[in-house]
């Protein structure tokens, strides 16, 4: 999409004004003469009341009364038509949010915030939606200061002392109502904070159902839930009394305005200075007044939620990429390239040098687990080394352009989650797979046994995060899909933990057989895989102490300690 | 496909939403009495300028002039003060009510089993938990006080227009048909957009949450381009329907225009026919024409009142739907305090005519290890589940010391059976947050405690604020192994007397998999225990071993007595302990 992403409110919040402009300009125009006429209705009873009832003549009446009509007529086309432009940006902006939001952490180079799943949600969904509004707020601000200016100039027109009267007044009580707006902003933006924090909350809860029930935690956690509803419900409270306030300060004002008015303009018809129309056109758009000036009064509130939601998506927008911005992205060197650690230092490890050729399988044996955490998050390049170099032919992995590192390596996480589709497309996702070779890709995975299991076969679905499977067949399908790659370099962490020893006897066989002649790296202590594989490396304390084949490697007590269990 | 959750109809919802605010009387009646308050209030100006046109037509003088001006001022304080009342009468009634209804939604979403959860898919809960009670509560703000303020806009200016004249009141009252028309053709069109307008939101929220959620896995496997693409599809389609909900609404406001044209011109009408037959004065056709016309705003309202009334209806609908879902049966009696669990005939499928489990019977004697293996897809954890009764029976029973496990309420069940599943979750907040989960009033040095024996307290103690140390997904992540040790100790903490593991230590990786061995033994030290596992390690040691095939207990006996007797266990030994 676009290539500078606001990184503070203002910017954010001019942009989704100004890239809906062919919309809104239209909108802006439609609505502002919708509000035109509905300003001009009082002044159209009163020539009614002046010019035709008044003078009793049918004719004269019913003349007048065309008036009204083409008045009414102009009012509801340019509503109807108005209003959906407006609408129509206000959508298309929460929705060109929403993407951005969700394109932020989905972004190939990721994202670092602090915020959990269920707050970005509420950013892509409430924020989202309260700054398109923006766009709305602004269609009725215009139409409101428009018909104030229209009120000023016809009643200044019609007397001058009640002209300023309304010039001065209405910006008066406006300015006094902001006296109330910040409290309301303030309370609306608490009131929202809480209401997303219960509905993350809720979110996080229901991600953990089933631990959660293993132990009979639901009380607990529903009072939790309850503790932070509870507060949304207090922040509600308090919102609804701050507009209150508001619409008390509002009603008070505007009525004082209209006393005033009606004051003057009585005195004056008295007077014989105003004629009966007259006074009834003064009042009747005073009274009316009081629409615009809830609406500019309100407006600094409103606007206020809005820059609040600003705020916080621009803020998330801003967080910075988990892996270093490639402007130099390189590209792979080699069709068939070599993984290499060299001296690498971060975290756990202390001057690891591993390196895996295009053809063979090396198995890595780690004595902790934050040794093969940090390996894959370096792996998946989304941290440098503190020391050293992790490289994939003559060039780092950092420097690397994404997807092009991810077509030469592919890294299967541990956590085999499963998006959500058919066995299908979680296995195949381009469906570029031809027949022999996924039903190859399957036995070599044990997969097939899976896809066996149910009449639907491959077109079974897997719900959200594969929960209807069990955890060794989730760890068939994660195998099947990094073996379906048939990536030069494949990297696998732990793909049989969760797998019975008959079957990962034959998963090692397809290994072999389907990684002939590509680079293949697995970190497991399963006896079988390191039958499987042609080296074994095993590490301790951060750095390779062995070296050899598993058979080789045997004679060791202490690798024998490590790896038979 | 996923099946939703159910959705009330109509009925029940209404007789949710009156079970909520019936408690709530002295503010309920404020806020009626104070919103009467205001609607009279805004009509004394209205009054007022009639008696000022008729004492200028009269030419009766200043004072006529003053005091009605005096009264519109007194008018507009009382006005103020009412209004600022109302909103927070209507606030004080309505969001405890809203409270305890996203409250009961999301505490029946707990208590109803996961496989159901899991259906709906977690975003359709979500959405009903977030975004219908954002709907509602939006409507609480705008839709309400709208509502109140216009229907007592409306009776007073009606009266008002009656007590002008009777012929004015009348002309007044012919636009009921008109809007009653418009109303007929919109709401039957609007009704069943808007309830798509819902699902396809909850839509847009799954894929949400499913994209938000797995974003890391996702890019590791160069899938979060598609997730994208499925979440800028939700979103679109819920872009179009509210724009065909929109476009619909304009056409009904146009119709509502043109109601307003009608009746004004009525009333002018009426009011011009009167003058000229000497009927009335000019003034009080001013102010029936006025008041007609201050009706434009809350007779608009009402019918936004109508259209908001339908679409967050069908919030309470889906809410209603939840929380009107069967509660899970309470039991009175308490179990034996040292139980053993026997399956009798236990079968399961989870689709009709494909059982997982055929006709089990297992008996765990007290303090009982007992070590379930078998190939992936042979029944484990389905049998694990039916024994800590997360699932429940279809054919057969599960004796907790002899009483079915289906008698107990979720919360005595817990207290005597626990399960510790594949599923890691870390849930966002302290460690001590993930703890208490079992027990919400252990004091610091329990959880230590609970914390040291599942070999966990090493990384604790190392973490910034110990116990205190936020985590979750995007706070501190904690590794699979990390996060199965609080679960571990969190089953220390309940203190039950029967554990089923379901494979506790597959998630930890190889090279972490040997310390949760040593924390799950010391968990079911003392306790009876059913241990689901592929490690053989934790056959080797159990009390007894039970082997399952496609779905049936094929062989049981000890590690030594299956090795020796060279069948299934044997051959997975044979695989385990030395491959070719």
């Amino acid at each position: 999409m676009q290539s500078t992403v606001p990184t503070s409110p203002w910017p954010l919040l001019r942009r989704s004004v100004r890239r809906h402009w062919r919309r809104l300009t239209p909108g802006y125009v439609l609505l502002a003469v919708w509000q035109l006429c509905e300003t001009l209705v009082p002044v159209a009873i009163g020539v009614v009341v002046d010019r035709g009832i008044e003078s009793e003549s049918t004719s004269r009446f019913v003349t007048s009364l065309l008036v009204l009509v083409a008045l009414m007529s102009t009012l509801a086309f340019s509503y109807r038509f108005g209003s959906r432009f407006i609408v129509r940006a206000l959508e298309e902006e929460s929705h060109l949010l929403r993407t951005e939001i969700a394109g932020h952490v989905l972004h190939p180079r990721g994202a670092r915030t602090d915020q959990l799943p269920g707050e970005v949600l509420s950013l892509a969904t409430g924020d989202a939606e309260r700054v398109g509004q923006v766009v709305y707020q602004l269609a009725y601000t215009i139409a409101a200061l428009l018909s104030v200016v229209i009120v000023a100039v016809y009643v200044l027109q019609v007397d001058l002392v009640i002209g300023l009267l309304i010039l001065v007044g209405v910006p008066a009580v406006t300015l006094v109502i902001q006296v109330v707006t910040p409290l309301v902003a303030r309370r609306s933006e608490r009131q929202q904070e809480s209401i997303a924090t219960a509905s993350g909350l809720a979110t996080d809860l229901l991600h953990g159902l089933r631990p959660l029930k293993g132990i009979g935690g639901e009380d607990v956690a529903f009072g939790r839930y309850r503790t932070v509803s509870r507060r949304a419900q207090h922040d509600t409270v308090s919102v609804a009394r701050s507009w209150g306030y508001l619409g008390g300060l509002t009603t008070l004002l505007s009525g004082l305005l209209l006393a005033a008015v009606a004051l003057v303009a009585g005195q004056g018809a008295l007077d014989g200075d105003l004629s009966l129309g007259e006074l009834i056109a003064l009042v009747g758009l005073t009274q009316f007044l009081a629409e615009p000036i809830a609406q500019l009064g309100e407006v600094s509130a409103q606007f206020g939620g809005a820059f609040g939601s600003a705020r916080r998506i621009s803020a998330f927008l801003a967080s910075p990429r988990l892996q270093p911005p490639a402007d130099t992205a390189l590209a792979v060197d080699s069709t068939a390239p070599r993984l290499t650690l060299e001296d690498v230092h971060s975290g756990p490890l202390a001057g690891l040098s591993v390196s895996v050729a295009p053809d063979e399988i090396l198995a890595l044996v780690v004595d902790d687990p934050a040794v093969a955490d940090t390996l894959m998050t370096l792996l998946h390049a989304e941290t440098s080394p503190e020391h050293g170099r992790v490289s994939l032919g003559d060039v780092a992995l950092v420097d690397l352009d994404v997807d092009d590192r991810r077509r030469h390596l592919v890294v299967s996480p541990h956590s085999a989650q499963v998006p959500a589709g058919t066995i299908g497309t979680t296995i195949d996702p381009g469906g570029s797979l031809g027949a022999d070779r996924l039903e190859r890709v399957l036995a070599a995975a044990a997969a097939d046994e899976v896809v066996a299991l149910h009449p639907e076969g491959l077109e079974r679905v897997v719900s959200e995060r594969g929960t209807s499977l069990s955890g060794g067949q989730r760890q068939r399908l994660a195998l099947a899909r990094a073996l379906a790659t048939d990536a030069p370099v494949l990297v696998l962490h732990d793909p049989t933990t969760a797998i019975d020893s008959v079957t990962e006897q034959g998963i090692a066989d397809g290994l072999r057989d389907l990684r002939n002649g590509r680079a293949t790296l697995v970190l497991t202590s399963s006896p079988a895989l390191l039958q499987a594989a042609d080296r074994v490396v095993v590490v301790h304390g951060g750095r390779v102490v062995l070296t050899g084949s598993h058979a080789q490697l045997l004679d060791d007590p202490g690798y024998r300690e490590d790896v038979l269990r | 496909m996923s099946t939703l959750l159910p959705t009330a109809d109509r009925r029940t919802t209404a007789r949710l939403a009156w079970r909520l605010v019936r408690t709530r009387r002295v503010p309920l009646a404020a806020t009626f009495v104070t919103f009467a308050v205001t609607g009279l209030a805004g009509l004394v100006p209205v009054w007022m300028i009639g008696r000022i046109i008729d004492a200028v037509r009269e030419d009766s003088g200043t004072d006529a002039v003053v005091r009605a001006v005096v009264l519109m001022v007194v008018a507009g304080v009382v006005g103020a003060l009412s209004t600022a009342a109302s909103n927070a009468a209507l606030a004080l009634a309505a969001a405890p009510a809203l409270a305890e209804l996203r409250e009961e939604v999301l505490d029946r979403a707990l208590h109803l089993d996961v496989a159901t959860i899991e259906r709906a898919g977690t975003g359709d809960v979500v959405a009903r938990v977030g975004d219908d009670v954002r709907k509602l509560t939006e409507s609480l703000d705008e839709a309400v006080p709208a509502l109140l303020g216009s229907v007592m806009a409306v009776g007073f200016t009606a009266g008002g227009l009656f007590a002008l004249d009777w012929r004015l009141g009348l002309a007044g009252l012919a636009i009921v048909p008109a809007y009653a028309s418009s109303l007929r053709w919109y709401l039957p069109r609007s009704a069943p957009v808007y309830a798509q307008e819902r699902i396809s939101s909850g839509a847009r929220a799954e894929a949400l949450v499913a994209g938000l959620d797995n974003a890391p896995t996702l890019r590791a496997l160069a899938r979060e381009r598609e997730a994208l693409a499925s979440i800028e599809s939700r979103s679109r389609d819920t872009v179009e329907v509210t724009m065909t909900v929109f476009r619909l609404y304009t056409r009904f406001g146009f119709r509502g225009n043109y109601s307003e044209l009608l009746g004004l011109t009525l009333v002018l009408t009426a009011g011009f026919l009167m003058v000229r037959s000497g009927a009335g004065t000019v003034g009080e056709a001013t102010t029936a024409a006025l008041f007609f016309h201050r009706l434009f705003n809350p007779i608009g309202a009402l019918m936004y009142v109508f259209d908001e009334i339908q679409s967050s209806g069908a919030s309470l609908a889906r809410l209603a739907g939840v929380a009107g879902m069967p509660v899970p049966p309470a039991s009175d009696h308490d179990v034996h305090p040292r139980p053993a669990l026997e399956l009798r005939g236990v079968s399961h499928s989870y689709e009709p005519g494909r059982p997982v489990l055929h006709d089990v019977d297992l008996v765990v004697s007290h303090g009982e290890r007992v070590a379930v293996v078998g190939a992936t897809g042979a029944g484990k954890t389905t049998l694990g589940a039916i024994a800590a009764g997360t699932l429940p029976v279809d054919q057969g029973a599960v004796l907790l010391a002899g009483r079915p496990l289906g008698d107990l309420d979720p919360v005595t069940l817990r207290t005597h059976v626990a399960l510790v599943s594949q599923e890691v979750h870390v849930f966002a907040g302290s460690i001590a947050d993930n703890l208490r989960l079992a027990d919400g009033s252990a004091p610091d040095e329990v959880l230590w405690d609970a914390v040291a024996l599942c070999g966990a307290e090493p990384w604790v103690r190392a973490l910034p604020d110990g116990l205190d140390t936020a985590v979750g997904s995007l706070a501190n992540p904690l590794t699979p192994a990390q996060a199965q040790q609080l679960a571990l100790a969190r089953v220390v903490l309940r203190d039950p007397d029967l554990v089923v593991l379901d494979e506790a230590t597959a998630e930890a990786g190889s090279s972490g998999a040997r310390e949760l061995e040593q924390a799950a033994l010391a968990v079911v030290a003392g306790r009876s225990s059913i241990v689901v596992a592929h490690r053989l390690t934790q056959a080797v040691s159990a009390d007894r071993v039970v082997v399952m095939h496609d779905g049936r207990i094929v062989e049981q006996g000890t590690h030594d007595e299956l090795v020796a007797a060279e069948g299934r266990y044997a051959a997975l030994w044979q695989a385990w302990s030395s491959p070719a």
